[in-house]
């Protein structure tokens, strides 16, 4: 291994040092700046060799006791993993120096922050390549604890400190639950070596399925999957926008990385553990996307459709996962790629979505939908940038999520299962993704509609100017990746394709886009079209008389009749009343000519949330009450339900006999 | 050449015509004359002749959405065997391209309809966003099912599902009606949306592009009667017996059918009221249902595809 890589942790050290010792603001972030801008050469230039389908880097030497021997590996998995997280980091580092100035020049000292930004990404070099449980518990415990420390730093309100307690109780359960799993594993191979525990993993035993759940647990929670994503809204909604947005994008993906690196070791799965992956992606998917529709606060939106993208995500795993088993290699590629390729997508375009909150944030301290609107007159280049992140985020053509949803749906739709009811399945998996995709394109509407467009809500939100060059930076980047990852997805591949060859493809993993080509060349063409449109609606946007809104003939319309974000929202959150369970605080008007004003507010808590504490306050109640439930008579409706359930038994298990 | 030729001749002309026949069928139900049968076209010259009316609190994005809304149906429809046989574009899931471009013309009418400050807009996008979440899982289930009962993944090989087993029979029989109902949602036709009243409160996509005039309102008119079109087209080559089979006769056959779908669909709205806005949503959700009782007997068939 070239000492380039590890010399990226001295590195990156130094520079959190600097930052932490300077006493300039200034100083401090251009030292966190310069540092990881040489880390990321650093890595950059010693991952290329694995990503180019080459030896893996490797490194190890021995330690006393309980750590033993440590190695550093970095093979094509960890590669495209370290490829993107460190520029992303350094990306959210520039952005914070833009974010942070009004606080900066009140006087408040950012050095800490830097560094821990600097320590987020040393957290990435170590976990994306060591081979050895405890330094890689150190990795996880460092991007943990960086990361809640940066969630925090608007501490002196106690909601944003009680969402970074709730941050750090969440993922210390999960580290809880993972340190259970590393346990057991070395308990019964007696090594603190990935390679042993792969040894042990790959033979058929009854703790193999039990370690599986464990470790899905565990990075489950990391990666905010439902129903283990209860802390994700309250710490997106209180952190600073680059820290959301690094959380989202990036710091979240290690629990994917490690759940990739754990199948790898794990070997060939059961066909249960396919499906089971499956399930809890389509079911993370499902719930992220309904409670991103009826959110006013757009940071917490934004937060929830991570919840939704890690599941899209992990369902393309859970298709790789039964193609391993099923042996249908065309399968395991379109799943591992098109997984990784939507965890890439998906950096790049909700990194955008949370800066482009966060310049909104800069400019009228609020993000609450409801106090918004008419800020693309404003803020017109943040508000270009939220559309296009929002367009990408909703897999609309011909933008990047939907090339990754693309190979994701050729997957699910190749009917390469060997059952029918497989395929019956992943059919319905795939209808389950496009109300997903539906979802997303309708919050995406909500949110751009009732806060960029229209006239401004409230009077009271003052609009400053736009956010500097500092802030702009990274989104524009941003922008540009989710165009090119959109038109050549090749690029993407070129990084996707290596990893997905560590899985049992047959050589497979580079030709996953091949049958798509056409698809990618279409959509070239309506990208060109798109931009015709731009440039003709453009040339002609003088030519025109202007008048007012049209009210019907009503003369004096104001801004608060505009449509409001939870009047947009109010009928598909009635449609899904049993998921997303509605507050409702009113006082109608009485009279015909009511002496005193009514009032509505609704709002949609996180159901498992108020579940949880419910159940924690209540737990015996709840037994007590569950078992008064069954009714000591059926009733009609049950014995139909029941009716019902037996025809679609029969009709799937009886299938083909 | 002449295939070509044949195509454009058909998405220009015959959105205007299947618009014609549906006022014309409603017109004799109600015993009147009616217009003739080219008059949206007619209708869409006039509007592109005049000059357009914007509304100050509009953006760009206003005047952006209607030329997003016809290239979008444009493209999408190249992916439609509108004569029953090979379509002009097809590649391995062209329908998903193809209903997810759908969604970006609809995202951009949604879009400007919250850009005129309107609550009638407002009201009107926020309906048609919230049934297109229902509407594009129906239409994946079906679409779904087929590729799994033909065993092909480009639209017009999806379409020409042989006939050969009772399994296959009932596929068919469910795809067609709820094709038929997605058909109706996708053009906001009755019972599901009302294109001729003015009452802002009941409409949907009329209500969303209330504030569009003149050039922009005919670049919408001609989206949606694109749109009208390849939908039917999809169903009417569900129904062509000589599908996937390509020759003069099978393309006939499918464009009178076509024909035949805009009469059943004017029929229907002279004999029926729209329904209330509340059982739109368990309108669309018989068609999911029709779709996944389809997806369910697949796993009956008798012969495996490929």
């Amino acid at each position: 291994m070239p000492p380039a890589f590890l010399l990226s942790l001295p590195v990156l050290v130094a520079g959190a040092l600097v930052s932490v010792a300077w006493r300039s603001n200034r100083a401090s972030a251009v030292a966190a700046i310069l540092s990881q801008a040489m880390a990321c050469v650093l890595v950059l230039i010693s991952v290329v060799p694995a990503l180019r389908g080459g030896q893996a880097l490797h490194l190890s030497w021995d330690w006393p006791p309980p750590i033993e021997r440590v190695v550093f590996e970095v093979d094509a998995l960890g590669a495209f993993f370290l490829a993107w997280s460190l520029p992303l980091t350094l990306l959210g580092t520039i952005y914070a120096v833009g974010y942070l100035r009004p606080y900066l020049d009140r006087g408040r000292r950012a050095g800490s922050h830097f560094a821990l930004l600097n320590v987020l990404s040393v957290s990435f070099v170590l976990i994306y390549s060591v081979q050895n449980p405890l330094v890689f518990l150190l990795g996880w415990e460092l991007a943990a604890v960086a990361a809640w420390l940066l969630v925090i730093w608007d501490y002196e309100s106690q909601r944003i400190r009680f969402a970074g307690f709730n941050y750090l109780v969440s993922t210390h359960v999960g580290l809880f639950v993972l340190v259970a799993a590393f346990m057991l594993l070395h308990s019964n191979t007696g090594s603190m070596d990935f390679a042993a525990f792969s040894a042990f993993l790959r033979r058929p035993s009854q703790l193999r399925g039990t370690i599986f759940l464990l470790l899905g647990v565990a990075f489950g929670l990391k990666s905010a999957f439902f129903p283990f994503h209860t802390w994700l809204p309250r710490a997106h909604a209180a952190a600073p926008a680059h820290v959301s947005a690094l959380m989202s994008g990036v710091i979240h993906k290690a629990g994917l990385f490690a759940f990739l690196r754990f199948t790898l070791l794990i070997g060939r799965p059961e066909e249960w553990m396919g499906w089971s992956v499956l399930a809890f992606g389509a079911l993370s998917a499902f719930f992220g996307v309904l409670y991103t529709s009826t959110q006013r606060d757009l940071k917490r939106l934004l937060g929830y459709s991570s919840t939704e993208n890690v599941g899209i995500a992990a369902m393309s795993f859970g298709v790789g996962y039964l193609g391993w088993t099923w042996g249908a290699p065309t399968l395991v590629a379109c799943g591992f790629a098109g997984g990784l390729l939507h965890l890439l997508n998906h950096a790049v375009f909700k990194c955008l979505l949370f800066y482009a909150a966060g310049s909104v944030y800069r400019a009228t301290h609020t993000v609450d939908l409801e106090r918004l609107g008419g800020l693309a007159k404003r803020l017109p280049l943040t508000a270009a940038l939220f559309l296009l992140g929002g367009l990408a985020i909703s897999a609309l053509p011909p933008f990047n999520g939907f090339v990754s949803e693309l190979v994701i749906y050729s997957g699910l739709l190749s009917g390469s299962a060997p059952t029918r009811q497989g395929n019956m399945v992943l059919v319905a998996a795939a209808a389950g993704l496009a109300f997903v995709g539906a979802v997303s394109a309708f919050s995406t509407s909500r949110a751009f509609g009732i806060g960029f467009l229209g006239a401004p809500r409230d009077e009271t939100v003052v609009v400053t100017t736009e956010a500097d060059a500092t802030m702009h930076l990274p989104m524009v980047l941003h922008a540009f990746g989710i165009l090119v990852l959109g038109v050549a997805p090749a690029a993407g591949l070129w990084l996707v394709a290596p990893a997905v060859a560590l899985f049992p493809t047959n050589g497979a993993a580079s030709s996953v886009l091949e049958p798509l080509a056409p698809a990618i060349v279409a959509n070239r063409v309506l990208a060109v079209l798109l931009a015709l449109a731009v440039g003709v609606a453009w040339m002609r946007r003088r030519a025109a008389r202007l008048s007012v809104t049209w009210g019907c003939g009503y003369t004096a319309p104001s801004p608060r009749m505009q449509y409001t974000a939870s009047s947009v929202s109010e009928q598909l959150a009635r449609l899904f009343d049993a998921f997303m369970p509605a507050l409702r605080r009113e006082r109608l008007p009485l009279e015909i000519f009511p002496a005193e004003p009514g009032r509505l507010a609704t709002h949609h808590p996180d159901a498992v949330e108020r579940r949880m504490f419910e159940v924690l306050d209540q737990a015996e109640d709840v037994v007590v009450q569950a078992s008064a439930r069954i009714p000591e008579q059926p009733r009609f409706a049950f014995a139909a339900g029941l009716l019902v359930l037996l025809v679609i038994g029969i009709l799937i298990f009886g299938a083909g006999r | 050449m002449i295939r070509y030729l044949a195509h454009l001749v058909a998405f220009l002309v015959m959105p205007f015509v299947l618009i014609g026949i549906m006022n014309r069928t409603k017109s004799l139900w109600s015993g009147r004359k009616g217009p003739p049968l080219l008059q949206s076209a007619w209708d869409v010259l006039r509007l592109f002749r005049k000059s357009p009316v914007y509304s100050r609190v509009t953006t760009p994005i206003f005047q952006l959405a209607p030329l997003v809304g016809l290239v979008t149906a444009a493209a999408a429809a190249l992916v439609v065997p509108i004569f029953g046989s090979a379509s002009l574009l097809g590649f391995r899931l062209d329908f998903v391209w193809m209903a997810y471009l759908w969604g970006l013309g609809r995202v951009a009418l949604v879009l400007a309809a919250f850009d005129t400050g309107s609550s009638f807009g407002g009201m009107g996008a926020a309906r048609e966003a919230t049934f297109s979440t229902l509407v594009e899982p129906t239409l994946f289930l079906i679409l779904g099912t087929l590729t799994l009962v033909t065993g092909k993944q480009r639209l017009h090989e999806v379409l020409a599902v042989p006939l050969t087993d009772g399994s296959a029979v009932a596929v068919w029989t469910l795809s067609v009606v709820a094709l038929l109902i997605v058909l109706q949602v996708e053009a906001s036709r009755m019972p599901v949306d009302d294109p001729t009243t003015h009452l802002e409160l009941t409409m949907i996509h009329e209500v969303m592009v209330l504030d569009h005039s003149g050039p922009d309102l005919g670049l919408i008119q001609l989206g949606a009667g694109l749109r009208f079109f390849t939908g039917s087209a999809m169903v009417a080559t569900l129904l062509n017996p000589g599908r996937g089979t390509s020759g003069w006769l099978t393309a006939a056959v499918n464009l009178a059918l076509c024909v035949l779908i805009a009469v059943g669909v004017g029929t229907l709205e002279s004999l029926i009221a729209r329904f209330k806005l509340r059982a739109v949503p368990q309108y669309i959700a018989v068609a999911m249902a029709a779709a996944t009782v389809a997806l369910l007997a697949t796993a009956w068939r008798a012969v495996e595809a490929r």
